[in-house]
């Protein structure tokens, strides 16, 4: 069997069907998170398990969808920040495929730069959106302590997404990852693409 | 169905008279330009405007909810842009030694109005019109079929799996997991709640791919539509005004 390349826009029936099952993980996260008070958000699951599972193509349209979606159903301001989520799933499959899921470390690491990307797409967003703040108390208390000591704006907004966004990557990577390597191995390879659902 | 939306169902001129696309256009046109002008007054202007839309679709109301949900970034900007913005130069009253600026809180007021202008355009657009007719018309546009079927489905899984994991959490606390307590021990909590889930999941994840297969999902042959579609008039005219709007508003910008 030919194994398909990585940004492949050729996607299997069971991929597609994924996306909307990566964005009810998503939500579950958060409830869950938000049932046990968790100080992380972990509304982004799904989508970097969906990521692991099917790759970046995927991943980024999880992402992207999922935040179109609570735009229309709960929270317009979530619209925004669409692209930062289609980010995280393309950063996340592209590195899960170039194995970066062999263990806890590679994870770790792995949470710590999907952290900065995030924060890094966000930035532009919040300065053009919201002059820089995020609406996050410790976040926000953050940046107003970077600008009162004469930072440029771009850098306190910056620092402001970097506390806010880094330390829940982390975890949502992490804990991914464990229901990840928690998974059959039939699970796996039926969203990886080269074993399509079409050949059963 | 159970199905996830904040649509009301409404006999109004909003939901009868204007097209889901043409909404769509007027919430991209309405931020685009409150973002654009940097000016308080257009900002005030495009939030009465779509207050007004509002208000003719008889959903105001339903809007107050939703923006409520933007209370603290609305208020975190005007608190720490009035003391930290950093053109501030004349004051406004101080509290102690923090000093509260005049710069700050015109800046703060322009970014607050703009995030409940935005909220509102959305408002229009959520409230009158129903998701699978906004998503069919967004399909006869040429959006794929695919990402259609992958945008109505999302609506109605998350409301399949919210019942779902009642049932866990219901099972997992019956077996004696702890939810309460400590960090580490709510963090634990996580995986036992969130596994069986996305396992679930993930199984009715294949058996939909099998389902969808079967009906087709993947062939290529041209998909026609179940429901028909609405009549609406003059709706080419309010897109031209609109994307006008836009262009005069990038013009008025670009021009010193």
């Amino acid at each position: 069997m030919k194994k398909k390349s990585v940004w492949s826009l050729n996607l299997s029936t069971a991929a597609i069907a994924l996306v909307p099952t990566a964005i009810g993980i998503n939500y579950l996260g958060k409830l869950f998170a938000g049932v046990l008070k968790l100080p992380v958000w972990l509304d982004s699951i799904g989508t970097v398990l969906a990521s692991m599972l099917a790759g970046p193509i995927i991943g980024a349209l999880s992402g992207i969808i999922n935040n179109i979606i609570f735009g229309i159903t709960a929270d317009p301001i979530s619209t925004v920040y669409a692209i930062t989520s289609g980010a995280i799933g393309l950063s996340v499959g592209y590195m899960s495929y170039k194995g970066w899921l062999k263990n806890m470390k590679t994870a770790v690491l792995m949470g710590l730069i999907v952290g900065f990307i995030a924060a890094i797409i966000s930035t532009p967003l919040n300065i053009i959106f919201w002059g820089g703040q995020t609406g996050n108390v410790w976040g926000d208390t953050f940046y107003a302590y970077l600008v009162s000591s004469g930072f440029p704006v771009w850098l306190a907004s910056f620092g402001d997404s970097v506390v806010v966004d880094v330390p829940d990557k982390i975890v949502t990577v992490i804990f991914s990852y464990l229901i990840f390597k928690g998974l059959p191995n039939n699970f796996i390879s039926i969203f990886r693409g080269s074993e399509g659902i079409e050949e059963l | 169905m159970n199905s996830m939306t904040l649509y009301v169902d409404r006999d109004s001129l909003i939901h009868k008279q204007l097209a889901p696309l043409t909404k769509a256009l007027y919430v991209l046109v309405s931020i685009a330009v409150s973002y654009i002008i940097p000016s308080l007054t257009v900002a005030l202007i495009l939030t009465f405007i779509s207050a007004l839309i509002l208000i003719l679709g008889k959903v105001f109301r339903n809007i107050l909810p939703v923006l409520a949900l933007s209370i603290l970034l609305v208020a975190s900007v005007i608190i720490v842009q009035g003391f930290f913005h950093p053109e501030n130069q004349t004051e406004l009253f101080r509290i102690g030694a923090v000093v509260f600026y005049k710069e700050g809180l015109y800046y703060a007021s322009l970014i607050a109005v703009r995030i409940i202008n935005m909220i509102m355009a959305f408002g229009i657009l959520i409230f009158t019109t129903a998701h699978d007719e906004l998503v069919e018309s967004m399909i006869k546009k040429g959006l794929s079929a695919k990402i259609g079927y992958v945008l109505l489905s999302v609506l109605q899984l998350i409301p399949q799996m919210k019942a779902t994991m009642d049932k866990i959490t219901d099972a997992q606390r019956s077996r004696g997991m702890e939810t309460e307590g400590n960090l580490l021990v709510r963090m634990k909590a996580f995986f036992p709640l969130i596994g069986p889930v996305v396992l679930n999941s993930l199984s009715n994840t294949r058996e939909r791919a099998i389902a969808l297969e079967i009906r087709g999902f993947d062939s290529g042959i041209q998909k026609n539509f179940l429901n028909l579609s609405k009549e609406y008039h003059y709706q080419a005219a309010i897109q031209i005004i609109l994307w006008l709007t836009l262009v005069l508003a990038i013009v008025w910008r670009v021009l010193p």
